[in-house]
This record gives C-alpha cells, structure tokens and sequence, in this order.
C-alpha cells in the first residue's frame, strides 16, 4: 500500500512542476493611459497608437489563440470623491503580435476578442480613451483602474 | 500489481485533466491619470450703464469707461487661452417699450486698469487668454438709440458672456 501510494504521489508531484515550467500565462500592465493635463468642459483623447500616453499590456504564454477581455472604468475618481466620465470606443484597444505599437490590429474593448500571441507566445495590447470633463469639473488629479483578463483558447 | 497499473491511471487522467485546467487564464491591470485644470468663473462684476438717456439723443458708453462700461471677471487656469462669445440684446425693453442698441464694443484686459487691453467686437467673440494668476477682465459698451417719442422709464437688457477653454 506503501509502495503505491508513492507510485500515485509521485507523478502528481512530477505533475505540477512540469505545468508550470511548460508555457505559463503571463500579463504586465506595462503603462497606464496618461492624460496630463485636462481642462474642465474639454474632452481629452488619447489614441491607442501614442506612444507615450496610451496604455500597454505585454501578455506571454503558449503560441495560438488567447481571449482578451477587459473591465473598463465608467469614470475616473478625483479629489473628495469627484468623478469624471471615462469613455472607449469602438477601436481604443489595439492588439500587436510583434508588440510594436505601430502594428495594430484594432478591436473593441468592450467586446472580447480573440488574438494569436506569436511563435515566441508573445503579444501587446494598447488602448486609448477619452475623458470627458465637465465644465465645473473639479481641480486635481483622477485616477482609474483598467483591468486586461486573458485566457488561453484551446 | 493490477491495482497498482489501475491507479496510475487515475493519476495519469489527473494529471493530463490538470493540464487542461491550470494555468489558462491570468490578467494585469494598468492605471488612467488625468490631472484637472481650474474650472472657469465668470462673474457679472458691473452692469452696462448708460444714466439718463433723452429721446431722439443717442448714448454711447464706450468700452474704455472703466465707470459705466459693462465689466466680467474671469479666473480659471493660469496662462490659459479662452473663447469668449456673447448674447447681446438688440433691444433695451421697459414696460413694453423698446429701445435700440445699434452697436457694441468690447475691451479684453489682463488686468482691472485695462493697461495693454485689446479692443474686440463682442458680436465676433473673441479668444484672449488668462493672465499668469488665472485672470481676465472683459469690458463691453454699446450705443442706445432713443426714438424722439421713447417713453419714459427705466430701460434693462441681459448680456450674456460664455467663456470656455
């Protein structure tokens, strides 16, 4: 009984080792949509395709298929609790096989969408916005936060 | 040994079932930074003054009048351009009665004294910007013209100015 028991732990422990060294999923949030300086009663829109302001995502796993699906703020939050409307569009997110923001293929982040990481099991995904102050908004600084979920297709 | 073999099995299917089920997903999060500049105020600070008016003599108030021109007080974000544009009244009404205003003018300052101040055409608007503190003065005259037969009375109009970034 012994000597199975060690036969049935054995490749369980051999098991999980060998999963993760294979090819594990992995998402950085690499940079944050930065919209500088806003002015109350003037939207600010940033482009997926700027590459000092809008976000990136780096995602690394196994080669093929991977769905990326966001959950995306409706507002930004400032001082004493103040908001401010977020908004995406139908082409804000971007998605790079080369992870060259200059090669996109556009989507909607509020829509999932499947993408093919490269050979190398690598990947960017970019996206922009645009805030929408009001024209009483109030001064000071808003933050929101921008969730990317990916998930291995078979 | 048989029972040994059945178990590996198990094990086996455990193990490639695990394969299937680990692993699969995993997400990251980034952060959206705005940084609000000041919201713009506006304030009424003088009203357009003409005084006493007789019929058929028109009545200019020039914008330069620092005492009887119509005055609005701005502050927002410090060196700021803005757009101004107005709602001007054609007409001064009293009881029923009106009175014509035939033009306007305007002065844009950045400062109360109006040193260095830009004359504009409030029916243009105009796109000045706010001083190093955030500030601007916009000052507006018109003429009236009273008919010769204009009743008497006290005569009033609203000029509206919206000022946007």
């Amino acid at each position: 009984m012994k000597r199975t028991s060690w036969i049935v732990i054995g490749p369980m422990l051999l098991g999980v080792p060998l999963l993760a060294q294979g090819k594990p999923l992995t998402v950085t949030g690499m940079r944050g949509v930065t919209f500088g300086a806003v002015l109350p009663g003037v939207p600010r829109v940033v482009l997926r395709s700027d590459p000092a302001n809008s976000g990136q995502f780096d995602i690394k796993g196994p080669k093929g298929n991977v769905l990326l699906s966001f959950v995306l703020p409706l507002t930004m939050t400032g001082p004493a609790g103040a908001q401010m409307p977020l908004t995406f569009g139908a082409s804000d997110a971007g998605f790079s096989q080369t992870q060259a923001i200059g090669s996109q293929v556009g989507f909607d982040p509020k829509q999932p969408f499947t993408a093919t990481l490269s050979n190398s099991g690598r990947g960017s995904v970019f996206v922009g916005a645009t805030a929408d102050p009001a024209t009483n908004q109030r001064a000071g600084a808003y933050t929101a936060t921008i969730i990317l979920n990916v998930t291995v297709l078979p | 040994m048989r029972s040994i073999t059945k178990l590996s099995l198990v094990v086996a299917a455990l193990v490639l079932t695990g394969t299937a089920l680990q692993a699969q997903a995993n997400n990251a999060s980034i952060t959206a930074t705005a940084s609000v500049q000041t919201p713009i105020n506006v304030l009424g600070a003088q009203q357009l003054s003409f005084g006493n008016v007789f019929p058929g003599v028109n009545k200019t108030v020039v914008a330069m009048d620092l005492t009887n021109a119509g005055r609005f007080d701005i502050n927002g974000q410090a060196s700021t351009p803005v757009t101004l544009s107005f709602t001007l009244p054609a007409t001064l009404g009293s009881a029923g009665n009106t009175m014509p205003i035939v033009s306007y003018a305007g002065v844009h300052a950045q400062n109360s004294t109006q040193t260095g101040g830009i004359g504009f055409s409030p029916s243009a608007g105009a796109s000045p910007s706010l001083n190093a503190s955030g500030q601007l003065w916009v000052w507006i005259g018109a003429q009236v013209q009273p008919a010769t037969n204009q009743a008497a009375g006290v005569y009033t109009g609203s000029i509206v100015m919206t000022v946007v970034y």
